[in-house]
């Protein structure tokens, strides 16, 4: 039995990273979707399915055929790229039928009579026609439908790839100034990976996995779960939060958090990075940072395919995609999607003095929403620690408004002006 | 000020607060879903329409105003 790895139309789902990548390329957890979706796969010949404009592109990367009818000649298994197989997911190949999650073709397995009738050239058409001539059943699997629930899945994914790795041990070279808070059971330190002293290693919330050739810097502190991909190097300082996954050859400095790092990409400098996929050969400049919570609290939305959709999370980042430079001091805001080798210079020079309940947005002043929703996000606020905002407090907050009111419609009037 | 003439100026400054052709707006314009406004730039066009129409709105009214439609009826009471 033959199987083939295919990409379906929602390609467009998991862009700007999918632009020029395979979506099965895609990392999420210690490895790519393509890696885990292979372990289901051992013991047969695996193709690849590609857009036509990457299948080069894919054929060598992967070394491994693209869009090759001979695949069709054979009983095959066909596994969508938008899986994330999981170490408890497998692929039943003792009788026809289609395999779905929700809308989606998870796998399906083919007889070579069957897929030779209907084989007309057109994927598509043949999975559609798949649907209707097999039995279809059911299975309980994670398929990833939008880009940022690459980002969701990303811890529990750290966890389970690198516990199926089954790697432990601080190595001989882990020097005595460095310490593992929690289990140092929960830690891989490949041999050829360089521990400099004056490093934290945080167990508590969940596994680190150092691969060959990295390099972490005196001062930085890594939280699990995290994977930290060959030849990566953890600037000095770093504050490395939970949930990240950086591929090979990654510079990271400063504060990241539930971030993915595909591969290749530099962020050398101090800021943060939060609930970001971040692509390929990306450089962003020192003091760039992207917000992942909204001050209002509310659900990111994020522009897919030209329309804002509500991601449902209250926790997403950027979206960047490869090639793609910041500048010094570049404030992205939540839900950011930025295309391929995209160029973003950072605004103008803040000014010293912001009065009271006024908004600066675009170099301009401005009243914001309103008390009343300020007074609503404060609200919020509190209660996701557990406070409320009492009547006293908040008379003394209407006060203070109506006091200012004067100062801020100076500072609004001037600055529109300007 | 009639109302084709608030119209006329209501349009004018969505156009140049949000980049967008005069001639592309309606008054059945959505201001986020088919103009493309952002949240920041609903804060300009409150701003715009307050220099425009030389008025001062209540920012939490101003801001749930949809529509080209809408926005033109809400500014009308402030000039009545």
């Amino acid at each position: 039995m033959k199987a083939l790895v295919f990409e379906d139309d929602k390609w467009t789902n998991l862009t700007p990273l999918s632009y020029i990548h395979p979506v099965y390329e895609l990392r999420c957890g210690k490895t790519t979707l393509f890696e885990k979706i292979a372990k289901k796969l051992r013991g047969m010949e695996i193709g690849l399915g590609a857009r036509d404009y990457i299948a080069a592109l894919a054929h060598k990367k992967f070394n491994l055929p693209v869009n090759d009818p001979k695949f069709f000649t054979d009983d095959v298994v066909l596994v969508n790229g938008r899986w994330l197989a999981k170490a408890k997911d497998t692929i039943r190949t003792d009788r026809e039928g289609v395999y779905t999650s929700g809308d989606n073709i998870v796998y399906a397995v083919v007889k070579r009579e069957r897929i030779a009738k209907l084989w007309n050239g057109d994927f598509n058409a043949l999975l559609g026609q798949l649907r209707t001539a097999l039995p279809e059943t059911k299975v309980e699997v994670v398929m990833i439908n939008f880009i940022w629930e690459f980002i969701h899945h990303n811890p529990e994914q750290l966890r389970e790839d690198i516990e199926a790795e089954g790697k432990k041990g601080l190595g001989t070279n882990f020097p005595a100034q460095s310490v593992v808070v929690g289990s140092a059971d929960e830690v891989y330190i490949d041999p050829d990976a360089q521990v400099h002293p004056f490093v934290v290693l945080d167990t508590k919330s969940g596994p680190i996995y150092i691969d060959r050739k990295a390099k972490i810097f005196p001062f930085a502190r890594i939280e699990g779960p995290c994977y930290i991909g060959e030849d990566v190097q953890i600037m000095p300082g770093a504050s490395i939060r939970e949930g990240n996954s950086f591929g090979p050859v990654c510079r990271i400095g400063g504060e990241v958090e539930e971030s993915i790092f595909q591969g290749y990409s530099n962020k050398y400098h101090d800021g943060f990075i939060g609930h970001a996929f971040i692509g390929e050969w990306v450089n962003l400049g020192g003091l760039t940072c992207n917000s992942d919570l909204k001050n209002d609290y509310t659900t990111v939305s994020v522009y897919l395919n030209g329309k804002l959709t509500d991601t449902g999370d209250l926790k997403v980042g950027s979206f960047i995609g490869d090639h793609t430079k910041t500048s010094i001091g570049v404030m992205l805001n939540t839900g950011t999607v930025i295309g391929t080798m995209c160029n973003l210079t950072a605004g103008g020079i803040l000014p010293k003095f912001f009065p009271a309940f006024s908004w600066y947005v675009n170099g301009k002043f401005s009243k914001g929403f309103g008390l009343e929703m300020m007074l609503q996000t404060a609200r919020a606020a509190m209660a996701r620690r557990k406070k409320e905002l009492i009547p006293e407090e908040e008379a003394v907050i209407r006060k203070v408004y109506e006091m200012t009111k004067e100062m801020r419609s100076e500072y609004i009037k001037k600055s529109r002006k300007q | 000020m009639d109302k084709k003439e608030i119209e006329a100026k209501v349009i004018a400054v969505v156009s140049q607060v949000l980049g967008v052709d005069e001639d592309k707006i309606s008054l059945d314009s959505r201001f986020v879903e088919d103009l493309g406004a952002e949240s920041a730039q609903s804060l300009e066009l409150v701003a715009g329409f307050e220099e425009a129409f030389d008025i001062e709105m209540e920012e939490d009214a101003a801001l749930k105003v949809k529509t080209v439609a809408k926005a033109v009826e809400f500014i009308e009471k402030y000039l009545k």
